[in-house]
């Protein structure tokens, strides 16, 4: 089920009505039943992995609880990594090293028998909630979190609708409590809530889902579009496609959750404002980011090691976050580059504070920071292209065709090309800029500020004028027959 | 929770009546090229293909100069070679289309090497998978089943694309379309035309299941009146193409229409303009609609 779908668009308010017409012990189990029938709306079998992951991290958990050394939880703490990892490789990445280890064995001339492939559907949303459930795991092993005893609290924990399929990923510590307490019907956070889950489908209809109109075309195929103008715009184009959707998703999750009581961790701070890489992970997918800096980073001794064994654990974590997207080179690539800007950025520190006192940059320190939200919006888009490329050899050709073209650019017309780029629906085009202009502006506005409290504080009328206008452009301008959201297939 | 209700109540009524400017265009059937076809009454009569039929011939003309001597209203149920070539899903769709009671209709059946072409294995028609296989209720206006699955287009271009109305499907299913009509803009078009074309032609073959469907088309049209089965003219680059793709298509044709007792009229070479190769020009197809009746009017099926 999408929430951008008719179907979440009956299945959430009854579920909301019932939640808080139903006495407080029933909610709980209501949330379970409504969160296993969204799950199952996609794919009913699939739900018995769920319950069986979930069940396995609750006896390890459990089991866990009862044990008062590291040593002795530490049998069930493998227990629950190898169910989850072992899920994680069985059904999404068996096919991809088979084929790897195929592949290298005939370039060394070994023989090697791959047997069958696997011919297995990704559970959706399996990326995400196995890793809330190895984070949950973790922390109980660590003595960080006390492990939940009730297994229905559990079980929600893992497959609450709103998070299930594409996040944000929760710790325990953040979530278990919530659960715990009882929600009381308040109007003002349920209509912050709603008001999050417009933005959010605004992002989501209206902008990434129009972009996505002037992408595909492109990158499904970008040896008919070798012009280097087409393939920067397309990338540009994808840079916010993928912003609009998963922060979009991410708002609409949020929003969801709140109107049922819930908070969730924000995911996304204005991003593409980062005046560093280092800076952007800190504001991009936060809750995979600082997952991955917890759960591997930290452990695998993060900065606190010699210099070589530092950048070796960045690039370790990055490229295993690119694996974390799918089993594709192209993922890997894209983790790799951002791995390999991050060991640069720190590495080349000190060099870059010296060109900044030599350039006069360092007493002018908006100008420094523009250029720095420049380059570090220029490095992430292109290591988009490899994110989005459907292969390899794609992101290779896209990549040495960026800068191929241009001369011919001054004969020709800018519109025909834009006019070529939008797939000769002008209007769409139009559209689609006007979408990221508000979207920008809008995030913009929220960076110092809760947009939340500033609308809240704006006289009635004013208010529902937005809403209103909120809702009609949303209506008119929204493309409600696109597939689902982008990293529902992570 | 009452004033939460309410309030949600009243966003809803501002929205629903946002949406009343929608309600002109969606009543007039003007919703895209295929959803007026779907919105008009059962038909007396139709005519059928791809849409080098569904521009290329206009009802209102052969109703004027034939008029009274078939049974009405004559409406044109061409789509495109996506949605309706030649096959079950359409055979069904017209079946449902067609008033059951009438016995004197008009069917203008066009036929072309690619609507009767097919990709991948025999028995998989893809058009099974799109409105004209999969909707039931083909004669309501609203049509909400097509409204709510099957138009794609976000609302604001409704407005937008009635407003420029370079697409305009006539009540009686007659695709005008109104695109540039220079020579460098037809030369443009026609060179793209043909390279889809030259692409189709190397991953299609001609379909026995197909040819099938045409022979039960035409036999259930035959139970309701006159059937004409028709080859459209097209630009010479294309029929060129047609000829090297299928080059006994036409002794093919013959030799169905001969079997099943119909005409079969072949208008494939005479020179019409058209925008892209493919379909007529709009003054083009008023010609040829013209000549279409004219030519009616000596068979032997109409005398």
């Amino acid at each position: 089920m999408l929430f951008n779908s008719l179907h979440f668009l009956v299945f959430f308010p009854i579920v909301v009505g019932l939640y808080y017409g139903l006495p407080a012990r029933w909610r709980g189990p209501l949330l379970l039943l409504a969160s296993y029938y969204f799950y199952m709306s996609w794919r009913a079998v699939y739900a018995l992995l769920l319950l069986a992951t979930t069940l396995l991290d609750y006896y390890s958990g459990y089991r866990m609880s009862q044990l008062p050394t590291k040593r002795a939880r530490r049998p069930y703490l493998y227990l629950s990594l190898a169910s989850n990892l072992g899920t994680l490789f069985v059904f999404k990445y068996f096919n991809f090293f088979r084929d790897g280890v195929g592949q290298l064995a005939a370039a060394v001339h070994v023989p090697f028998a791959a047997g069958p492939a696997l011919g297995l559907l990704l559970p959706v949303g399996v990326s995400f909630y196995t890793f809330q459930s190895v984070g949950y795991i973790i922390d109980v092993y660590q003595g960080r979190l006390a492990a939940e005893r009730n297994f229905g609290r559990f079980a929600l924990f893992v497959a609450f609708f709103p998070q299930l399929v594409a996040g944000p990923i929760e710790r325990g510590g953040h979530m278990l409590p919530q659960f715990r307490r009882v929600h009381a019907f308040d109007y003002a956070r349920i209509v912050s809530g709603l008001r999050l889950m417009a933005w959010g489908l605004f992002k989501k209809v209206v902008v990434a889902d129009r972009l996505a109109l002037l992408v595909n075309p492109v990158f499904n195929n970008p040896r008919q579009h070798p012009e280097g103008p087409l393939l920067v715009l397309a990338t540009l184009a994808f840079t916010f496609q993928i912003y609009g959707d998963f922060s979009g998703y991410t708002d609409l999750a949020r929003g969801a959750a709140r109107v049922l009581g819930f908070d969730f961790n924000l995911n996304f701070r204005q991003p593409y404002l980062s005046a560093s890489v280092p800076e952007f992970w800190r504001r991009w997918h936060i809750s995979l980011s600082s997952w991955f800096r917890d759960y591997l980073y930290i452990p695998l001794g993060g900065s606190r090691v010699g210099q070589f064994r530092a950048y070796g654990n960045l690039l370790a974590v990055f490229l295993i976050s690119g694996l974390w997207h799918g089993a594709n080179w192209t993922f890997l690539v894209w983790g790799g580059l951002h791995g390999g800007y991050l060991v640069v950025s720190t590495w080349a520190r000190p060099w870059r504070e010296r060109l900044a006192q030599l350039t006069g940059l360092a007493a002018r320190p908006a100008l420094r920071h523009g250029l720095g939200v420049l380059l570090t919006f220029t490095l992430v888009a292109y290591a988009w292209i490899f994110f989005r490329a459907n292969n390899l050899g794609d992101a290779i050709f896209i990549s040495r065709h960026l800068l191929s073209g241009w001369q011919n650019l001054h004969g020709r017309q800018v519109a025909t090309l834009l006019l070529e780029f939008s797939q000769h629906y002008r209007p769409e085009l139009a559209v689609a800029f006007l979408g990221v202009v508000v979207m920008l502006v809008v995030e913009y506005f929220g960076r110092n500020r809760s947009l939340q409290l500033w609308v809240a504080a704006q006289p009635f009328t004013t208010r529902w004028v937005g809403y209103v206008g909120l809702a009609l452009l949303i209506l008119y301008l929204g493309i409600f027959n696109s597939t689902s959201f982008i990293y529902f297939q992570f | 929770m009452s004033t939460l209700l309410l309030r949600l109540v009243l966003l809803a009524g501002a929205g629903a009546l946002g949406l009343l400017a929608l309600g002109p265009v969606v009543l007039r059937g003007q919703v895209d090229a295929f959803y007026g076809r779907f919105t008009g009454p059962p038909a007396g009569s139709l005519v059928l293909g791809t849409s080098r039929a569904a521009q290329g011939i206009q009802p209102a003309i052969l109703t004027a100069r034939l008029g009274g001597q078939f049974e009405g209203p004559l409406l044109n149920y061409a789509f495109t070679l996506t949605h309706s070539p030649y096959g079950p899903a359409y055979l069904r769709s017209i079946g449902r289309k067609l008033r059951p009671e009438v016995r004197n209709g008009l069917f203008i059946v066009a036929v072309d090497p690619w609507s009767l072409s097919l990709t991948g294995p025999e028995g998989v028609f893809p058009e099974d998978n799109s409105f004209i296989g999969q909707l039931h209720q083909v004669s309501q206006n609203p049509n909400l089943p097509y409204l709510t699955r099957y138009q794609t287009k976000p609302l604001y271009r409704l407005l937008l694309d009635y407003a420029t109305a370079t697409e305009r499907l006539h009540p009686d299913g007659w695709l005008e379309v109104n695109i540039g009509t220079d020579s460098t803009q037809v030369r443009a078009r026609t060179a793209r035309k043909l390279l889809d074309y030259r692409l189709l032609a190397a991953s299609q073959h001609l379909s026995a299941g197909r040819l099938q469907a045409l022979r039960q088309t035409i036999a259930l049209l035959r139970q309701h009146g006159r059937v004409v089965l028709v080859r459209l003219p097209v630009g010479p680059s294309l029929l060129q193409l047609e000829q090297a793709y299928q080059p006994g298509f036409d002794q093919l044709m013959r030799q169905t229409a001969a079997s099943l007792a119909v005409p079969y009229l072949d208008y494939s070479a005479r020179p019409y303009a058209t925008t892209d190769g493919n379909h007529l020009q709009r003054a083009a197809s008023t010609a040829f609609s013209q000549q279409l009746a004219t030519d009616l009017r000596t068979l032997p099926v109409w005398q």
